[in-house]
């Protein structure tokens, strides 16, 4: 191939790319300046591609209505909570697999564990509906989302966190053994403060996608408890309908996963080694 | 999983090495393990591991497991809503697999699915691999490509519920942004309908093209990152050209990477239906409807239990197929790049 012809096709291949990008960024540009828009603008029969009129006042008006608000608390209860659980359970069963392997059920047992994180949703949350309407606490609570979330997010923790319990040396703690300490010590004295970078992103990656997640809230929970995914598509409900105030929503509640995501690039590439990334 | 343990122990694991390890003995023990009351490293080595595996595999088991066992259970049953309550189900055979499998609903759904994997699933992997190689080999500026990778990457990490109202606002057929932006075009001279019958499957495509594009874009990425530079150096020494430097180095050492991010897509599209819920509700009359959709449909809304979880299952089995095969793929990956 001639060197004129190969900058043309490295010219075409650049145009595509960024034709994509355009595709990719112009849904944020019309959330962004959408929000910004006072409702009347919002439903004109031609729609204008910059705002007449800032409102910034828009970000501030969502919250006149504390459902909104307590939807966010509601969502960040539940994603961290589940965040906690499963940092727990994945450190247990991540430091077993990693430091005994075959006492802990070797490999078959850690790829089980992993399946669990494609499982099909359908499959778990028909029968759990059921199961926890029987509980005390019934289905419409914080406590039922922070259990079901362990379904997707503890595979990821465990295997996040055996991968870092590996690439920690094992000599350290060997070392411990040594000087006499006790195993519970020289895991919490030695190996936890070495992985305790690599646990700070998994509980992240896990807190992004308890906050993110729309079908088991959607079909569990809804008045009691009301986590802001199952309330922005209902944001229009009524006669009138307020794209402005609902994109000024979604906006400040995407804000946590696209800021953890923008800290978290280099686990993501890792997590995605594992094939682990959507939930 | 080789773990930095296997090449002290006896390769394996022979019947001699399990039946002394069911016995606690120290000689099976993990060599380094070793404190200084050997009495306590038989209770240690041999049981805190399992107690410690034990507890998140019982919460596997009371999430995942017995839903599941309750699922097949109740497919081969008449239950729905009243007798789920009066506990008076019967037993029916296949009847209800017989029934979802004639049913047109369930037939429709399946072409729907074929249709969302063909232009949904399959459009994204190719585009992703393309954007991603387009990325790494073309863009050679480091910060920018990191830049121009987050801007890419970025609606994947949208949650699911925003996405679906963002584009269902996007696509309003009366003022919506993309017919007012394809009129200013020229490409069309009239308002498309988007959630008309014929249209709103498609809708949702679209919708899920802009979402999920970025999964196999990052996966084909990270694949290309960790291919070693000095093939390349060496294919550069040989005079291969940039399109057979593609052709016969980096597209058959990224067969695999590729065929996770496909078998990936495949496993979500049968769990797909976020979106569904949000842009259409399955409708109008049922046009875009995926299997998925019509089994919590058919189960929370519409309570016949035994048939929802009929449709479960059998979404079930087909998700089975594909995370076997995906582990085995990773398995193999995962060796490939002395990551497990």
């Amino acid at each position: 191939m001639s060197k004129s012809n190969y900058g043309l096709v490295k010219l075409l291949f650049l145009t595509f790319m960024g034709l994509w990008l355009l595709i990719t960024l112009f849904p944020f540009y019309w959330q962004i300046i959408t929000a910004l828009k006072s409702a009347a603008e919002t439903n004109r029969t031609i729609p204008t591609f910059w705002p007449e009129v800032m409102h910034p006042e828009n970000f501030i008006a969502v919250f006149a209505e504390a459902s909104n608000f307590n939807a966010l608390v509601d969502s960040f209860i539940i994603a961290t909570g589940n965040t906690l659980a499963s940092l727990f359970l994945g450190t247990l069963a991540g430091y077993a697999f990693a430091r005994f392997p075959r006492q802990a059920g070797g490999e078959n047992m850690a790829f089980w564990v992993l399946s669990n994180r494609m499982f099909p949703p359908v499959a778990v949350v028909l029968p759990m509906f059921f199961l926890f309407d029987a509980t005390p606490w019934g289905t419409d609570s914080h406590i039922t989302l922070i259990i079901l979330y362990l379904v997707f997010n503890m595979p990821l923790a465990t295997w996040l966190m055996m991968v870092f319990f590996r690439d920690a040396p094992r000599e350290l703690e060997e070392a411990a053994y040594l000087d006499g300490y006790t195993p519970l010590r020289a895991f919490f004295k030695v190996t936890l403060p070495l992985v305790l970078p690599g646990m700070i992103s998994v509980a992240m990656l896990c807190w992004i996608f308890a906050w993110n997640e729309y079908l088991f809230a959607n079909l569990l929970v809804g008045s009691n408890v009301r986590t802001f995914t199952i309330v922005i598509p209902t944001f229009t409900h009524g006669s009138q309908s307020l794209w402005n105030l609902q994109m000024a929503f979604s906006l400040i509640a995407m804000l946590p996963p696209v800021i953890l995501f923008i800290l978290l690039r280099r686990y993501m590439v890792r997590g995605l080694s594992l094939g682990v990334v959507k939930g | 999983m080789v773990d930095s343990t296997a090449a002290d122990e006896p390769a394996g694991g022979s019947l001699a090495v399990r039946r002394r390890l069911d016995r606690g003995d120290p000689s099976t023990f993990p060599e380094w393990f070793n404190t200084r009351k050997p009495r306590a490293n038989l209770i240690v080595a041999r049981w805190v591991p399992l107690a410690l595996v034990g507890l998140p595999v019982l919460v596997l088991f009371c999430i995942v497991v017995y839903p599941t066992v309750w699922m097949f259970y109740h497919a081969l049953h008449d239950t729905n809503m009243m007798r789920l309550f009066q506990s008076n189900w019967s037993f029916v055979g296949l009847e209800n697999f017989q029934t979802v499998l004639s049913s047109e609903r369930f037939g429709d759904s399946i072409v729907h699915l074929g249709i969302y994997l063909t232009f949904g699933a399959v459009l994204q992997v190719l585009l992703g691999a393309m954007l991603a190689l387009i990325l790494y080999e073309l863009v050679k500026n480091n910060f920018l490509r990191v830049v121009l990778l987050i801007a890419m990457v970025l609606p994947m990490m949208l949650p699911p519920s925003i996405v679906g109202v963002l584009w269902k606002f996007l696509l309003t057929p009366s003022n919506g942004a993309v017919n007012q932006a394809l009129l200013n075009l020229g490409l069309i001279d009239q308002h498309i309908e988007w959630f008309n019958a014929g249209m709103s499957l498609w809708a949702i495509i679209i919708a899920d093209v802009w979402n999920w594009t970025a999964l196999p874009l990052l996966i084909v990425y990270s694949g290309r990152v960790s291919l070693p530079p000095a093939v390349y150096e060496a294919a550069r020494v040989d005079g291969a050209g940039a399109w057979t430097t593609l052709r016969r180095i980096t597209l058959p050492m990224l067969k695999e990477v590729i065929a996770i991010a496909f078998i990936v897509r495949f496993m979500d599209a049968f769990k797909f239906v976020d979106l569904v819920f949000i842009m259409t509700s399955g409708g109008p009359a049922q046009s875009s409807e995926l299997p998925a959709y019509i089994a919590f449909q058919r189960g929370i809304r519409e309570f016949a239990i035994g048939e929802a979880a009929a449709y479960a299952i059998v979404i079930f089995i087909a998700s089975a197929v594909l995370i076997t095969l995906f582990l085995k793929y990773l398995k193999k990956v995962l060796k490939a790049q002395g990551f497990a």
